[in-house]
């Protein structure tokens, strides 16, 4: 039986820019698959381009050269307005510092990527909004805003509002580098659960070794390059 | 639709939940609001008392080279002339006698007019309180502009002394005329002996004709009836000797058009600071929802509702305030024995919100075009 084919696929992606009199070429001729459904953690020391990676995958930031294939989108190919349109269907995205409204309640922070979607009604929006959060564990938090929730809770918000729109890949740029343990591990858990039990493709960026224990596969990247990484059987546990 | 309605609920979400922000820059928006409409409510006072219309059918002859009331001196044996010029459909003596002859906020003005003759002569004159009656019945008796009465607390039954009378106060009087509304109709022979003019002298007449296209050629037809007499008179329609007669009022008030100008531009620079420092402080913000699916042009959106809400809070509380300001100061501005009464007017209302929108709008171009461009990455990054 043949495998099935890739969700995500780099060919020769590349990324230069330009900072101060230097050329920087944080991604050099990466190819990467990742299989539907797949929970796959990104490691790499600061600056070996992991975060380039993932905006590239998250259609925030464009590829200077290469093929990005996410689905059925060569994300390469798209505009900023359609890689607008592209994230809002099918890309969920979690910051490391959650990125909350602060004047916005849990609730309608996570209803936030919803409000511009054509053809929801106000009931259906709010039904999806409440399951979202309580998908999360936070369904008595909604209506509290960020300041008045721990940093694990607003990351759990930000969890909800990156699933609100059931998109198919999930990105997720150092999600428990803010958090203790506990609220960590409660991240953790439901980054894998979303990956293992709704399918999602779930990407994450992590500098914990522990973190990326909980993936399927974890790859290391370095000066632009990747490599599959082995995490120590200790480490995992 | 629904997407514009969500996002002007969400814009108006910044506009309430960032409340000292907000407050302080409606604030700022209410006071240049605020003289932008006083600034019209006396512009608007002005074009009412001096723009010509096709329906003015009413001349003042005044003595010639005479501005002001106390010198301005007709014989009132002129009246029969005046009435038997083709063209005349009826005619009024009027002495006026005022506090103040310059430039005056608060000029209090007596017309002593004919007993019997006024009803006939201004029939859209109402009396709202006390009768028209009681003041044919007593001969130092005052029909009170209800502006007038407002402004020095009046009520019929009162007494009140100014330039030198005491009258009784017998009737407050509206008129759709302005004019009407700021001065105080006492009999003309009561007005006449009360002043050093004497019986026999007026200060004016005023002529009304038959037909409204006519007006020049009956000043003609009067002034050259007694331009060769002792008393040589200059017959005007009735707005341009406001126009003429008021000209420095005129002009002063045509200058604070420079200062609504001014606090105009005011507002534009202070909306415009507070919503590009907004817009600077939440570019994260602005890039997160960008991030999240939020096209470039529902952020410009976000930022224009939002000092859109702003401009018009800002709006409703300058115009309202200036307008309750008006109301409790009743100001009336005077020249040469013309008032000109700063009423609040609907259409000043409406052209302020107007504006306070427009304003809002241009000084929120700028901050919208800040929070929607620039790149995603450095937006996320830097914040």
């Amino acid at each position: 039986m043949n495998p099935p084919p890739p969700f995500l696929r780099c060919r020769g992606l590349t990324k230069t820019y330009q900072k101060g009199p230097n050329r920087v070429t944080p991604l050099q001729s990466l190819d990467l698959e990742v299989a539907p459904g797949e929970f796959l953690a990104l490691m790499g020391p600061s600056g070996s381009g992991k975060t380039t990676l993932l905006h590239c995958i998250a259609g925030i930031d464009h590829p200077s050269s290469g093929e990005l294939w996410v689905g059925d989108s060569n994300l390469a190919a798209l505009d900023r307005a359609q890689l607008t349109r592209w994230r809002a269907r099918y890309c969920g995205y979690v910051f490391q510092l959650y990125h909350l409204v602060p004047i916005l309640s849990a609730f309608e922070n996570v209803e936030l990527p919803l409000l511009l979607t054509k053809g929801l009604r106000r009931t259906e929006r709010r039904e999806r909004v409440r399951a979202a959060l309580a998908r999360v564990g936070l369904a008595d938090r909604a209506h509290h805003r960020p300041a008045e929730l721990s940093g694990g809770q607003e990351q759990r918000v930000a969890l909800a509002r990156a699933i609100v729109t059931d998109p198919e890949l999930l990105v997720a740029d150092e999600p428990t580098g803010d958090l203790d343990r506990e609220a960590a591990r409660q991240v953790l858990d439901l980054l894998h659960e979303l990956a293992r039990d709704n399918g999602k493709t779930v990407i994450m960026v992590t500098h914990d070794p522990r973190a990326a224990a909980e993936a399927d596969r974890c790859l290391h990247l370095e000066k632009g390059r990747l490599l599959e990484a082995n995490i120590p059987a200790e480490v995992a546990r | 639709m629904r997407s514009l309605r969500n996002l002007a609920i969400l814009a108006g979400k910044q506009a309430l939940r960032h409340r000292t922000r907000s407050v302080l820059t409606a604030l700022g928006v209410a006071v240049g609001l605020f003289l932008f409409s006083t600034i019209e409510t006396l512009q608007a006072a002005l074009r009412e008392a001096t723009e010509a219309s096709e329906e003015d059918n009413t001349l003042v002859v005044y003595r010639e080279n005479r501005f002001c009331p106390s010198t301005s001196r007709l014989p009132q044996s002129y009246l029969d002339g005046i009435r038997a010029i083709p063209g005349v459909a009826d005619a009024i003596p009027v002495q006026i006698a005022v506090n103040h002859c310059g430039a005056s906020l608060d000029v209090i003005a007596f017309r002593g007019v004919p007993g019997d003759d006024l009803r006939r002569y201004n029939p859209d004159l109402t009396v709202v309180s006390g009768s028209y009656e009681a003041w044919r019945e007593r001969p130092d008796a005052a029909l009170v502009g209800a502006h007038f009465a407002a402004r020095r607390g009046l009520e019929p039954g009162d007494f009140f002394a100014a330039v030198g009378l005491r009258v009784f106060v017998a009737g407050i009087v509206t008129s759709p005329h302005p004019q009407d509304e700021n001065v105080a109709y006492v009999h003309l022979p009561f007005l006449q002996e009360s002043t050093t003019l004497g019986v026999g002298t007026v200060t004016q007449f005023n002529v009304r004709v038959d037909d409204p296209e006519e007006l020049d050629a009956v000043a003609a037809r009067i002034d050259g009836r007694f331009g060769d007499g002792s008393a040589p008179t200059v017959t005007r329609p009735e707005k341009a000797f406001f126009a003429q007669t008021a000209r420095d009022m005129v002009e002063m008030i045509a200058f604070t058009r420079w200062l609504g100008l001014g606090a105009v531009v005011g507002v534009i620079g202070l909306l415009a600071n507070a919503l590009l420092l907004a817009a600077r402080s939440r570019r994260r913000e602005c890039a997160l929802l960008q991030t999240i699916g939020f096209p470039r042009r529902a952020v410009a959106l976000l930022v224009l509702g939002e000092g859109l809400y702003l401009g018009m809070a800002g709006g409703a509380l300058g115009i309202l305030g200036s307008f309750a300001f008006l109301a409790w100061r009743r100001f009336t501005f005077g020249n040469e024995g013309l008032t000109l009464a700063f009423q609040p007017d609907p259409s000043v209302a409406l052209a302020g919100m107007g504006v306070a929108m427009v304003l809002a709008l241009v000084a929120s171009l700028w901050p919208a075009l800040e929070a929607a461009r620039g790149s995603l990455v450095r937006s996320l990054r830097d914040g």
